[in-house]
């Protein structure tokens, strides 16, 4: 597919989020402290909001144009975006294309989610127990792990430096669900519980709520409202599903095949105009660190089979080479389905601010964020700093 | 006379017929890309030609697997097995499944035969025994 530029200038003018927990908060009052942030950190009202795309796979059918109503009843148009694990992502991409393409100035968009009242993939078919009853996301990645310690020599060691990596990091972030009070070493990973051989618990992303919110506008209004601060462009916005490849998997594939996130980065690095070298940092669906790893090589880090080499040497760590989920990604900031990628939009416009505190990449410019869906659904966005 | 077997989804498979050793699952062909498809299409998803219908070969190799110890999301009982085994098999006709696996973690090896097999599941209301599909390794 051929990837133009933007029609206009997308930079994203406000982030907000509700810390990711596994307390069974109400999703509406997350959403709402989410989306109350976003617009005072835009320094707006809603009332300038031209658009908003709320992200959810839980919740009612209303819910979406429920809690919009909290924040105003302005008449304008609210949408529901679901794609399953990339929700979030998607629903900023809608907000981006509603900028880029002249439909509103200023758009809004809102994930929100408890992956605990959801039922997912496995639950309540009852009698067929068939492929898509048992393939559950853990025995699906598992499988590309197992896979790749067959093809390319992967231990086990190098899956749980991946996740004690990401652990770390969401030590210095408040907004993590998972905050370890020690440094979470490899051993500990290894001995936790086996939930899916190699995965172990500590391996596995966080399944709880949260919300989290992003405000995108035009360059013009971007401009007027954040004098003297750092902007953050959107250079790419790029959505695929999947295409046909060799031993494709129709049912119970999860999330499709790997391709598409090479595929949609291609995409996404053509419409930006830079390349995997220009990255300062990046956050990916890292589910389950088998993820990460193929990651680091699908989106043109390493080359393919590289990637080990990467978590050896400590490159995608903070103060790495090219740190990834500097957050702590799905394994420790959290997954709650709606907001995740939503979070990732957050992190990202914080670290190009220069406002991540103790977990700041040094002079971050250019961050990608990729997410997957269940089903077939892959995203990816850049981001790039630019001065006021 | 015992109760009669009866797949749990007859879209997905069918029994060992006749003089059949396993059962088959139910795919299609392409002729005009010659690809198979598992389960079932409407057409050739590339492209987009007329498919037929066909059984698919019951023995294939085994591409990745892993063994399930916790079951969080699925409504399946663990029973006295402690989990369950799944796996991706490559069969002859160059389509991958993804299924159950009969058997240990000392029986699957990435690149040994696996054969197509069933198991029970449970009972109809007309007290049939439904069973499902699995791969087993052959030997």
């Amino acid at each position: 597919m051929m990837a133009t530029r933007l029609a206009r200038e997308v930079y994203v003018i406000g982030v907000g989020m509700h810390r990711f927990n596994n307390e069974r908060l109400a999703a509406a009052a997350m959403a709402d402290v989410a989306g109350m942030q976003a617009l005072e950190d835009a320094g707006i009202g809603f009332p300038e909001v031209g658009a908003l795309y709320n992200g959810y796979l839980g919740g009612g059918l209303t819910s979406g144009v429920g809690i919009a109503k909290e924040f105003g009843l302005t008449g304008i148009p609210v949408t529901h975006v679901e794609n399953a694990s990339a929700t979030g992502s998607c629903a900023f991409g809608e907000a981006v294309h509603a900028v880029a393409g002249g439909r509103v100035d200023v758009a809004m968009a809102l994930g929100f989610d408890d992956m605990n009242r959801m039922g997912g993939l496995g639950r309540g078919r009852g009698r067929h127990m068939g492929a898509e009853d048992v393939m559950l996301p853990a025995a699906f990645f598992a499988m590309w792990a197992t896979r790749r310690m067959h093809d390319v020599g992967t231990t086990a060691e190098t899956f749980a430096a991946i996740a004690a990596k990401n652990w770390n990091h969401a030590r210095s972030n408040p907004l993590a669900q998972r905050r370890a009070d020690h440094e979470v070493t490899i051993d500990e990973v290894l001995e936790s519980t086996m939930i899916s051989y190699p995965h172990t618990s500590m391996m596995a992303c966080a399944a709880g709520g949260g919300a989290a919110a992003a405000i995108v506008a035009t360059r013009q209004v971007a401009e007027r409202l954040t004098a003297g601060r750092p902007l953050v462009r959107v250079i790419a916005s790029q959505q695929r599903s999947e295409t046909y490849t060799d031993g494709h998997v129709f049912l119970g594939a999860v999330i499709g095949p790997a391709q598409m996130t090479r595929d949609t980065a291609g995409d996404a690095y053509e419409q930006a105009g830079v390349g995997p070298d220009d990255l300062d940092l990046v956050q990916v669906h890292d589910a389950f660190p088998v993820e990460e790893l193929v990651y680091y090589e699908l989106l043109g880090i390493c080359g393919d089979g590289e990637g080990d080499r990467l978590v050896a040497e400590g490159a995608t760590g903070l103060g790495g080479r090219i740190p990834f989920s500097t957050d702590g990604g799905l394994t420790a900031r959290g997954h709650p389905g709606g907001p995740t990628g939503l979070a990732q939009i957050h992190e990202t416009t914080l670290q190009l601010r220069h406002e991540a505190g103790s977990r700041q990449v040094a002079r971050a410019r250019t961050g990608l964020c990729h997410m997957a869906g269940a089903g077939s659904v892959c995203v990816v966005h850049i981001l790039q700093r630019t001065e006021g | 006379m015992g109760a009669m077997q009866v797949p749990a989804d007859p879209r997905l498979f069918r029994l060992a017929d006749g003089a059949e050793s396993r059962p088959r699952l139910l795919g299609s062909h392409a002729p005009e890309s010659n690809l198979y498809f598992w389960p079932r299409r409407l057409r050739c998803p590339v492209s987009r030609t007329p498919v037929t219908d066909v059984d698919l070969c019951p023995e294939g190799v085994l591409y990745a697997w892993t063994f399930l110890f916790v079951p969080r999301m699925g409504s399946i009982s663990f029973g006295d097995s402690g989990g369950y085994g799944v796996g991706q098999i490559d069969l002859p006709e160059g389509v991958r499944v993804q299924a159950p696996l009969l058997g240990t973690t000392d029986d699957w090896q990435i690149g040994s035969p696996m054969g197509l097999t069933t198991f029970p599941v449970g009972r109809d209301d007309d007290g049939n025994d439904l069973v499902t599909f699995r791969f087993e390794a052959v030997r």
